[in-house]
């Protein structure tokens, strides 16, 4: 332990000094200290006030707010559960408090598939596969995806049975595990998605106006508390608070067999309300908080959460600064940081043609289709995710806007009562999103906007890990909407995103 | 002379007068750029040949669907989107199937966008309470055709000054009463009345939203009714179809 302390501190220590040439040598180093940087469960660490660790695009920087943490016999790292597994396995820190594929295929190597990372209940892609297979972990190896249980039909955030007012049906099982006990017949359906971060919760959590637009509804209460929830922190809304997600994670991800007691939800939910996440460094252009820039991790711990960037800050305002040349920095540096500000530019203010994505273009009245730009719905300052509930169909999923993934399961919707606005009665998905929580036809394939903090660190991305690298995700986006941008547009958006 | 007024008002849209325009027709989308939300909303009405800039409706059309459109000729002579200006407007989204239609901005501008006047503060930045006195006080909610979704920055808006109302006043009652248009009109050649179940869910989730906000599920009493008539309110912008698709809001103290 005491050596991947010391190596994180030996990374960030060239970074804070920003050499150049350093920072060269850091990038090559980064790519080979996945199994370092591995945090096991019981490792009894201390977790750092400040660490920063390596990505292929530079560092990140992960803050915990208040000071150091022990973090032995703490719930968040400890393995309480059958499966040999505690939140720490799947929100790792170098990979901005998530997992990236990269890092599930180095611990494969390193342990020869034993790591608990690879339990039979969702870290492969069905449990009734030959666990010692490689092949059988294909989707989180491969993709990043964890087998996601789900009730079908659904129940409701008490656990009440609700009436869908569509059927589904399996078209296409590659993994098995949409039958037998897994599947829809027996009352489950399994789906398979990135882990969401566990860090910058503040912005989630972030409650910026009463009423949920795209739901034409105020925000929805949690039955615990009796206060209204974001809406923001689950990929399918299943659960509205961080407690609700903590019950969904330990009695599927955890496979406990207990409730987590009051006490234990309690120190979780301190530790991860108090970690904030971002891209530190770029290996080409230095520090994203220099030459009068605001990224970074720091910006988002002591900012205010839940404003609208079209009322207060813009959204990426933090790199405006670099908007105009500096004297003084290498070519390299210059064009980096000024491509940068390009792509922010371009992501608040390049509009296109949105059209037929439920969440946007229904039922919320901004009309089908709409101009707008990226940051219409990754509206949220320092953030970039919804300051509503971001429960949006951008295509990811469904038919004929998702990519082909023949890895993935495929479910033929039949919408019973009134058609889906913009697909019809029948809806083909690999995910079918929020409708898996509400029942409704009219949101197959919504998804919770990601969080667009750390990307660097955890690709691929997209719920189902669809888009292999950040140029994917705009390739997209081009092939979506019709966008029509410029290749060096292309690489200022990538760029972009990779300073997040 | 509420009723005078409602038939006078009911006499205007039966004739269809230029003062209450209302037609079904499939939308047309002009991909005017002025910025975000500029581009432009077309209708043409298929009995008169007139075709229509309806971009200033609450909520906007859908290129896939069937709208019906209710509005008044605006006063003015701007011609941004390539159509006779409806303002107030509303395009209501029908299940009738259309095939979308496009057409280049051909030189016209389209609108920037501007904040509508109806919008919600954000939770950060609170609007200060409303004044008293706080005596008996109604409020209406109006909603498109057949459909009981809570329109953004319209209803929304509505929806929190009554809270805001509510929370100030502390009433002991609140009546929530649903309306549905269920009496059958003829327009663009074909009869459409609501489903009169739609005045029950209006009120329902009307009486939802207050809960979510806050208030006492026990001092709301909820009911509903059809056939409505029109109602002159500022919320329904001078057109009277509209204003039948409504709930009204009644705090008592």
């Amino acid at each position: 332990m005491a050596r991947e302390q010391s190596r994180s501190r030996r990374l960030a220590a060239p970074l804070a000094i920003a050499a150049s040439a350093a920072l060269l040598s850091v990038s090559i180093a980064a790519r080979a200290q996945y199994a370092d940087d591995w945090w096991a469960p019981d490792s009894g660490r201390t977790f750092p006030a400040q660490a920063d660790y390596g990505n292929g695009a530079g560092s990140l920087r992960v803050l915990l707010t208040g000071g150091p943490m022990e973090t032995k016999g703490h719930p968040f790292f400890s393995a309480t559960g059958p499966n040999g597994r505690a939140c720490i396995t799947c929100h790792q820190p170098a990979d901005a408090m998530s997992l990236s594929a990269e890092r599930a295929q180095a611990r494969w190597e390193a342990t020869g598939g034993k790591d608990p990372l690879f339990t039979a209940y969702d870290g492969s892609n069905c449990p009734t596969l030959p666990q010692g297979d490689r092949a059988s972990h294909s989707l989180l190896l491969e993709h990043g995806l964890f087998r996601i249980q789900r009730p079908w039909p659904p129940r409701d955030l008490a656990g009440k049975l609700i009436t869908p007012d569509f059927d589904l049906a399996v078209v296409r099982d590659p993994t098995g595990c949409e039958s037998g006990n897994y599947g829809p017949a027996k009352g489950n359906i399994s789906v398979y998605r990135r882990p969401r971060p566990v860090a910058n919760l503040k912005y989630l959590l972030a409650i910026g106006f009463a009423y949920d637009p795209k739901q034409g509804m105020p925000l929805p209460l949690d039955p615990e508390s009796g206060k209204p929830m974001s809406g923001n922190l689950m990929a399918d809304g299943r659960a509205g608070t961080l407690n609700g997600q903590m019950r969904d994670a330990s009695a599927t991800h955890l496979e406990l067999t207990r409730h987590m007691d009051a006490a234990d939800m309690a120190r979780i939910m301190d530790f991860e309300t108090r970690i904030f996440t971002a891209q530190q460094s770029d290996a080409k252009g230095g520090p994203v908080d220099a030459g009068g820039a605001e990224g970074g991790a720091a910006k988002l711990a002591h900012s205010q959460a839940g404003q609208l960037g079209d009322y207060g800050h813009p959204v990426w305002s933090e790199f405006a600064a670099w908007e105009k040349q500096v004297l003084g920095l290498t070519p390299e540096q210059a064009a980096w940081r000024a491509s940068v500000a390009r792509g922010a530019k371009l992501f608040r203010d390049k509009t296109f043609l949105i059209s037929d994505s439920a969440g946007i273009n229904s039922p919320i009245g901004f009309g089908n289709p709409v101009r707008n730009a990226c940051a219409f719905c990754h509206n949220m300052s320092q953030m970039g995710n919804d300051v509503a509930p971001g429960q949006v169909d951008l295509g990811t999923t469904n038919q004929p806007f998702a990519d082909p993934m023949p890895w993935l399961p495929l479910f033929r919707i039949n919408c019973k009562g009134p058609a889906h606005p913009h697909y019809g009665k029948v809806i083909y998905t690999s995910d079918p999103g929020y409708a898996l929580t509400t029942g409704r036809c009219a949101d197959v394939g919504k998804i919770t906007l990601q969080s667009l903090r750390g990307l660097s660190a955890r690709a691929p991305y997209f719920s189902n890990g669809s888009a292999k690298d950040l140029r994917g995700v705009v390739d997209f986006y081009e092939r979506r909407y019709k966008i029509g941008y410029t290749e060096q547009e292309k690489q200022d958006l990538v760029n972009l995103m990779s300073a997040l | 002379m509420k009723a005078l007024l409602a038939l006078a008002l009911l006499a205007g849209a039966a004739q269809g007068t230029s003062d209450n325009i209302r037609f079904i027709t499939c939308p047309i989308y002009r991909d005017t750029d002025s910025g975000k939300k500029s581009g432009c909303w077309l209708a043409e009405d298929r009995a008169t040949g007139r075709r229509y800039d309806v971009s200033l409706s609450i909520a906007k059309p859908d290129w896939n669907h069937e709208v019906l459109v209710e509005g008044r000729r605006a006063a003015t002579k701007d011609n941004p989107c390539g159509g006779v200006v409806l303002d107030a407007v509303r395009t209501s989204i029908l299940p009738g199937d259309c095939t979308r239609q496009m057409l280049p901005a051909e030189n016209y501008t389209g609108r920037k966008f501007a904040l509508p006047r109806r919008n919600v503060r954000p939770i950060y930045d609170p609007a200060p309470p409303p004044a008293g006195p706080y005596g008996a006080k109604s409020f209406h909610l109006l909603f498109d055709f057949d459909q009981p979704f809570l329109i953004y920055q319209y209803d929304d808006y509505y929806l929190d000054q009554a809270i805001a109302w509510i929370r100030a006043a502390k009433p002991h009652a609140i009546m929530v009463t649903g309306y549905a248009a269920t009496t059958p009109t003829r327009v663009s050649g074909r009869m459409i009345a609501e489903d009169p179940a739609i005045a029950r869910i209006r009120a329902e989730r009307v009486a939802e939203a207050f809960v979510r906000l806050g208030v006492d599920r026990r001092i709301i009493t909820v009911r509903w009714r059809n056939a409505a008539t029109p109602l002159e309110v500022p919320e329904a912008d001078g057109l009277i179809e509209p204003s039948r698709r409504r709930v009204d809001i009644d705090v008592t103290p």
